[in-house]
């Protein structure tokens, strides 16, 4: 049986396979080719030599660089999972839907806002002189430096991450069935109990992805660890913004991209595993 | 009967490796009332959808007035369909839904807007032209979706379980509708439906399906009385079912020997739920022994349900006042009669 | 215990806020370097944020991104939820990979990537490149929009159109962009509100076209000044405004169906 062409269904399905393929995709293996050009007098020069992996990954900087910044990720997400937990715990079974909905919403409004602004705002707060160590000074003791220190950098991430860690949690807790839960209570299970054996089992989905994605954004992050941790130690995405920046090295900054790019797979498909993976 | 309006010529579809339908062959008239019934996944709405062009024969050919149909796309046909969740549009009010086909066919606002007015005045629905669709109750809906789907007035409106979704009573109401609404104008309906009293009460003729072949066609009196295979008789209900060799006017059955009138070597017979008396007592002539299990009150008397000794099920339909004087209880055993004369017999 | 529970709820909600009122709050503040107690309530850093002509340069060229890069990314992106609602095919998953991965991508990387392949085409440092960037980022969040109205709809819906005469491009503009309409109105809203606030990919590939966030970058890198608490206020309430319509609209229309 012949059929005329359709051109409908193409018309629709192409324009993102054009646009993301020209402009996402090919970016990507862009870079990653670029990863083996060289620079010759602030020029790109198409070339197929592993002269900037040896030196980005022969040097101690950029892997001190590496350790702090997948160090920093993996605490981030986990201060993050621990800070969000109880408020989820009671978001999910203490409010009222309506409740619980309008938090939700309130919880979005962060990603509508600059988080620059955020930052510089914390900059402001967690100042020397600023308002904390104000409050700090007037009951008796002495300022506490927090800005330029991990400290500082972990106020940041924390910032980015903790409203989309609640979310996660939220959700994935205000999911499970309450007749488990009761049902587990009846059995004489103990609260401590009945948390440790039925509610985080059950939730397991969103308080790992709650964590990957604390994970991911904190590893991408460029404004806590610039703006408020003093950028030192630098963390990757530093090294690719100083790299790209100043001395013209694109193809070097292609490479801390690509190991990046690498580890954020690795953690994130092995982390969905464990999400999607086994129950219980 | 010689011109039909729509020809199935030895149609098949298949969904990968799932056939929906396989060799069809059916004639539609002009003018008749044509229900498609069987159970959920017999082919039937893959028919009517067929006949609409939204799916496309896998092979074989439809013909709608001679023309062959198949790579004819559905908005260049004129086969109005009522759908089964209606699929009103949400956007639009009363009238509107009722002016779209008109719309599409570029017809002048002033010219479908009469039209339109027109259909929803023959549907009992002046004065809810502006309204909005979730401001009207089912039954209301269902007759703006007819008005939709005849203000084009074509020669054949298909119809997919347009009643699935309303209240007993409404449905009984609907029925009449539909049938005064075909006969008026004289156009083809096409029905699909898995409600053997909606096909019975509305339809001239009805297709029974099963797995993807037609089972039977006939006139409602036809099936119901003379149900031409095991599946037709069991899907078409409150028959009971015997099977077994005929030597000698005897039926040799698993429920142990029965009289029949005529026949002669591997036979089945059907005995009509209604055609079965009960009795304490072994009657004379045609009968089954079974054990009582239930009883279930159907519109049109009460359905006593019955177990054989080794396991089949058999229904009796009675009277309230028959049930009140044999007043069975679960377990106890009865006799299961009927006249030989009234029994069909299938193949 | 349930007070207890209120207490840290209000704690975690204030750590998560506390940033987005102080910078209101300090915007008008006298103090160059808030404390406590605050100084008096001014509109100076307003007044000397908005007297600067690069900071309207600077809105106009966010506006001009972020209108386009709305229109671009909501077409695409309802497009993708299309065909995703009523197409089946071949390596569908890899489809939807590229419909929304994007934003899982931290954003320095994907400013250096875009940094290199839009030099290559030479359109890097244009308004052009910064909207190419922002609709890669943006199509997902309109495609999530358009892909949930879909899910509301009748099938049949679509098929009753063809039924009654529409040719699949009569039924596109008669019967599924009308459904949609609410939510293409939000995805318009939610794609221009990503758009006013990335400035890492703007900031990488903008050059001297710069928009507002990446100008309050770079003001940052030099010292602190409070018209950053002006400008990221207004900035803050045009965001607010465009995704407070875009849920108004998402609501208001799950209630009528």
């Amino acid at each position: 049986m012949t059929r005329r062409f359709d051109p409908y269904p193409h018309v629709l399905r192409l324009p993102l396979i054009l646009w993301q393929g020209a402009f996402f995709v090919i970016p990507l293996i862009f870079m990653a080719a670029m990863s083996f050009w060289l620079v010759k007098n602030y020029k790109l020069e198409p070339n197929f030599v592993f002269d900037n992996w040896t030196r980005m990954l022969g040097r101690g900087a950029f892997w001190d660089a590496y350790w702090i910044t997948l160090w920093r990720a993996v605490l981030a997400g986990i201060i993050a999972s621990a800070i969000a937990f109880p408020a989820a715990l009671f978001m999910a079974f203490r409010l009222s839907e309506g409740g619980r909905r309008f938090a939700l919403l309130c919880l979005i409004v962060p990603f509508f806002t600059s988080f620059l602004v955020r930052a510089y705002a914390w900059q402001v707060i967690l100042a020397e002189s600023g308002p904390v160590n104000a409050v700090l000074g007037g009951v008796g003791l002495v300022p506490y430096t927090m800005l330029n220190s991990g400290f500082g950098a972990m106020v940041g991430y924390l910032t980015l991450v903790l409203p989309l860690v609640v979310i996660f949690q939220t959700w994935s807790l205000a999911a499970i069935d309450r007749n488990l839960i009761e049902a587990a209570g009846n059995l004489g299970a103990t609260p401590l109990r009945v948390l440790g054996s039925v509610i985080i089992p059950a939730a397991k989905t969103g308080l790992v992805l709650g964590a990957v994605f604390a994970f991911i954004m904190t590893f991408g992050d460029f404004v806590s660890p610039f703006y408020l941790g003093g950028s030192k130690p630098p963390t990757l995405t530093i090294l690719i913004i100083d790299t790209t920046k100043s001395g013209q090295q694109w193809p070097r900054a292609a490479v801390v991209a690509v190991v990046m790019i690498a580890t954020l797979f690795a953690v994130a498909s092995a982390a969905l595993r464990a999400a999607y993976g086994r129950r219980g | 009967m010689t011109d039909p309006l729509v020809q199935f010529r030895a149609v098949h579809k298949s969904f990968g490796s799932y056939v929906a339908v396989k060799s069809l062959d059916l004639d539609i008239q002009r003018g008749e009332f044509l229900a498609l019934m069987g159970p959920s996944g017999c082919g039937k709405t893959t028919t009517l959808r067929m006949l609409a062009g939204l799916e496309a024969p896998t092979s074989g050919t439809i013909s709608i007035g001679g023309r062959v149909m198949n790579n004819v796309p559905p908005h260049q046909r004129d086969t109005p369909m009522v759908w089964q969740s209606l699929a009103l549009f949400p956007f639009l009010s009363v009238v509107e839904n009722v002016e779209f086909g008109l719309r599409m066919r570029g017809i002048a606002a002033a010219e479908r807007r009469e039209r339109a007015m027109m259909w929803l005045g023959r549907m009992d629905l002046q004065g809810f032209e502006t309204r909005r669709i979730d401001q009207l109750s089912g039954g209301q809906r269902q007759r703006v979706a007819l008005a939709r789907s005849l203000v084009t007035e074509p020669e054949m409106l298909l119809l997919d379980e347009p009643l699935s979704a309303l209240d007993a009573h409404l449905v009984i109401r609907m029925q009449g509708v539909l049938t005064r609404l075909q006969k008026d104008l004289g156009i083809t309906f096409v029905y699909v439906t898995h409600s053997q009293s909606e096909a019975f009460a509305m339809a001239d003729r009805v297709v029974i399906m099963g797995h993807g072949a037609i089972e039977q066609i006939g006139r409602p009196q036809e099936i119901f009385r003379g149900p031409k295979t095991r599946f037709v008789a069991e899907f078409v209900g409150r028959n009971n079912i015997l099977a077994g060799p005929v030597k000698a006017g005897v039926m040799t059955t698993a429920q142990g020997p029965v009289p029949v009138l005529s026949g002669d070597g591997p036979m089945e017979i059907v005995v009509a739920a209604d055609r079965v008396t009960l009795s304490r007592d072994r009657p004379a002539g045609a009968a089954i022994r079974a054990a009582f299990l239930s009883e279930e009150f159907a519109g049109t008397g009460i359905i006593c349900y019955f177990e054989t000794p080794d396991g089949a099920e058999w229904k009796a339909q009675v009277t309230e006042t028959q049930l009140a004087e044999l007043h069975p209880e679960s377990g106890q055993d009865f006799w299961l009669s009927w006249d030989p004369a009234r029994v069909h017999v299938m193949g | 215990m349930r007070a207890l529970g209120w207490v840290y709820l209000s704690a975690v909600f204030l750590f998560i806020f506390a940033p987005i009122a102080a910078s209101f709050i300090f915007s008008f503040n006298s103090d160059r370097f808030p404390t406590l107690p605050l100084g008096s309530f001014t509109t100076d850093w307003y007044m000397r944020a908005f007297s600067r002509p690069e900071v309207w340069q600077a809105i106009a060229n966010s506006l001009i991104v972020a209108g386009v890069t709305a229109v671009v990314s909501t077409f695409i992106g309802f497009a993708t939820a299309y065909t995703d609602f009523r197409y089946g095919f071949r390596f569908k998953t890899a489809y939807l990979a590229l419909a929304l991965l994007p934003p899982t991508l931290p954003l320095v990387i994907m400013g250096l990537a875009m940094l290199a392949w839009l030099s290559q085409l030479g359109i890097s440092g244009t308004l052009t490149g910064i909207v190419i960037a922002h609709v890669v980022l943006a199509t997902p969040f309109a495609m999530a929009i358009c892909r949930l109205r879909l899910s509301q709809m009748d099938p049949a819906l679509e098929a009753a159109a063809w039924n009654l005469g529409s040719s699949q491009w009569g039924a596109m503009r008669h019967v599924i962009l009308p459904f949609c309409a609410p939510a293409i109105v939000s995805a318009l809203c939610l794609t221009a509100a990503v758009s006013f606030d990335e400035f890492i990919v703007a900031w990488f590939v903008s050059g001297l076209n710069r928009t507002v966030p990446v100008m309050i970058l770079e003001i940052l890198q030099g010292n602190v000044d409070p018209q950053i608490n002006a400008i990221g206020t207004v900035v803050f309430v045009t965001s607010m405004t465009l995704v407070v319509a875009a849920q108004f609209l998402i609501f208001r229309k799950r209630q009528d169906d």
